[in-house]
């Protein structure tokens, strides 16, 4: 189903035209359009269930994002579009994983054709790059998939879709870390995910590098304990492609299988302790003439997620994916709203404010403590940054 | 909930605003642009998971400000649900007391504390 959709083309015009068309299919469906090649880097480019992207963009070539881009999202359909039907273009643009190449459309009839082609990849659920598509694939128990993932001590990210909602639940190290779908996280979300069209839904899996935020702490036996779920099916696992199909069986779960179940996870190894890691200090930095403000740490990452250094930084891993995260949501609201990325953001707590402060090339992020911090200290580290390399 | 967003649409400097609650459902919008009802739901959906991983973190936040050039989206989560305001304008601590001196009593009157 086609409900998501982001054109990536340094074309307004062509763009907003095939915006217009793509909603004429479907009004409700969102379609987001993003112009600048280094941008859409940084989208989440799973919640698009189409992406339309030129293969040659303003100072990037297409098809290598195409490559970049398929690799985070192997089950999104890739339509690339050309300026001109070169066979060299098309070969390449289907080794890098387009699921269809079309000339740039440019009467009303060459849109009807380029839509007909775009329906037609959801239609029939074919496609041509390496993955089966999810649009066909059957539901599978979500219980059975948790488990799998658990005992097998994985990280990974299972995108799920029920009949009604879409959400994620995020399995670090066999353990269950973190769930939200629109409106609910954490382990309220988990407990209404896994009874979502009773257990049986479509799922996506993608493996994690960097361990999510935490917002359960709850192991996950006790969670499907709690649910009464844990030993309800035996399942029948099969892998095709990316994706994981499970056919829950209907007898009795065999003795074999419960023993699996209750046997104890493999253990991981203990995370770190916290440590307070010292990179070079910012602060000593030469440039610019405002000093820099009273904090209880910042640092600074890359685009691509890299800490690069940072001062009082406890858990420089957790650091940098969680500015790397907050950077990625604020570009889909950059992308709905139709502006640039921001620049600066204020997140405002009881105990704690933080500011990021961004550019093209990185994220500056500051911790400062509520009780002494006001609007000119965090103006002041505004400035500081602006006055540093990002 | 139609009313308060018919007065909030009046603020000055608003772009747009929505309220969205705890279960995900847009309770009320406004746009004096051409944001969709949709769109307004997804991003207070998302500034939603950035204040809840910042949670996570062990950093709670329940508002933020959002710069984005001259235009500012500001959004506060409070018990009920998440209230996002889009403005043509840039927020400092000044102009977020007088927003929400202006709308907590409009929602207040819906029956939402935005506390």
């Amino acid at each position: 189903m086609l409900r998501q959709a982001l054109i990536l083309s340094s074309h307004r015009e062509y763009a907003q035209t095939m915006r217009n068309e793509l909603l004429k299919l479907d009004a409700k469906m969102l379609v987001n359009v993003e112009t600048d090649g280094v941008r859409a880097m940084q989208l989440a480019p799973q919640q698009y269930d189409l992406i339309l992207l030129d293969a040659t963009l303003d100072l990037m070539d297409g098809l290598q994002l195409l490559q970049f881009i398929k690799n985070q999202s192997p089950a999104t359909k890739f339509v690339v579009v050309s300026d001109a039907s070169e066979e060299g273009a098309r070969a390449l643009a289907y080794q890098n994983g387009a699921d269809f190449f079309i000339e740039r459309p440019r009467t009303p009839e060459s849109y009807d054709l380029a839509l007909q082609a775009i329906q037609g990849l959801f239609k029939t659920g074919t496609v041509t790059g390496p993955l089966p598509s999810d649009v066909g694939a059957p539901p599978v128990s979500l219980v059975d998939i948790l488990q799998m993932h658990c005992l097998s001590g994985d990280s990974i990210l299972l995108m799920v879709k029920g009949s009604q909602h879409s959400g994620d639940i995020f399995i670090y190290r066999g353990e269950v870390f973190h769930a939200q779908y629109p409106g609910r996280g954490g382990e309220n979300a988990f407990r209404e995910m896994i009874r979502w069209d009773n257990g049986r839904v479509r799922i996506k899996t993608i493996k994690l590098t960097q361990a999510p935020p935490r917002t359960i702490e709850t192991p996950y036996r006790q969670l499907l304990d709690a649910a009464g779920l844990a030993e309800d099916m035996t399942p029948q696992i099969e892998q095709q492609g990316g994706d994981l199909f499970v056919v829950a069986s209907e007898t009795t779960p065999s003795t074999a299988a419960l023993a699996v179940i209750n046997e104890a996870p493999p253990r991981d190894p203990p995370p770190p302790p916290a440590s307070n890691i010292f990179f070079p200090d910012p602060a000593l930095s030469p440039r610019g003439n405002t000093p820099l403000p009273r904090m209880n740490s910042h640092w600074r990452v890359t685009l691509t997620g890299e800490l690069l250094e940072g001062s009082q930084v406890a858990e420089p891993d957790r650091c940098a994916f969680i500015t790397t995260f907050i950077y990625r949501k604020m570009a889909d609201v950059a992308v709905a709203l139709e502006v640039d990325y921001f620049n600066e953001m204020t997140l405002l707590g009881p105990h704690l404010q933080q500011v990021l402060v961004a550019d093209n090339l990185g994220v500056r992020h500051g911790v400062f403590d509520a009780p002494w911090t006001n609007e000119t200290m965090r103006a002041q580290y505004v400035k500081w940054c602006c006055e540093q390399s990002l | 909930m139609n009313k308060a967003f018919e007065k909030i649409a009046l603020i000055e400097g608003i772009i747009a605003a929505a309220f969205v609650a705890d279960g995900g459902n847009l309770l009320g919008w406004c746009a004096n642009s051409v944001i969709s009802p949709e769109n307004l739901a997804f991003i207070a959906q998302t500034c939603r998971s950035v204040l809840s991983a910042s949670s996570a973190e062990q950093r709670a936040a329940h508002t933020g400000i959002v710069s984005f050039g001259n235009k500012t989206l500001v959004f506060r989560e409070s018990e009920p649900g998440i209230f996002m305001a889009y403005l043509d304008s840039p927020v400092d601590e000044g102009v977020l007391r007088w927003l929400f001196g202006q709308v907590t009593p409009l929602l207040a009157e819906e029956g939402v504390k935005l506390e």
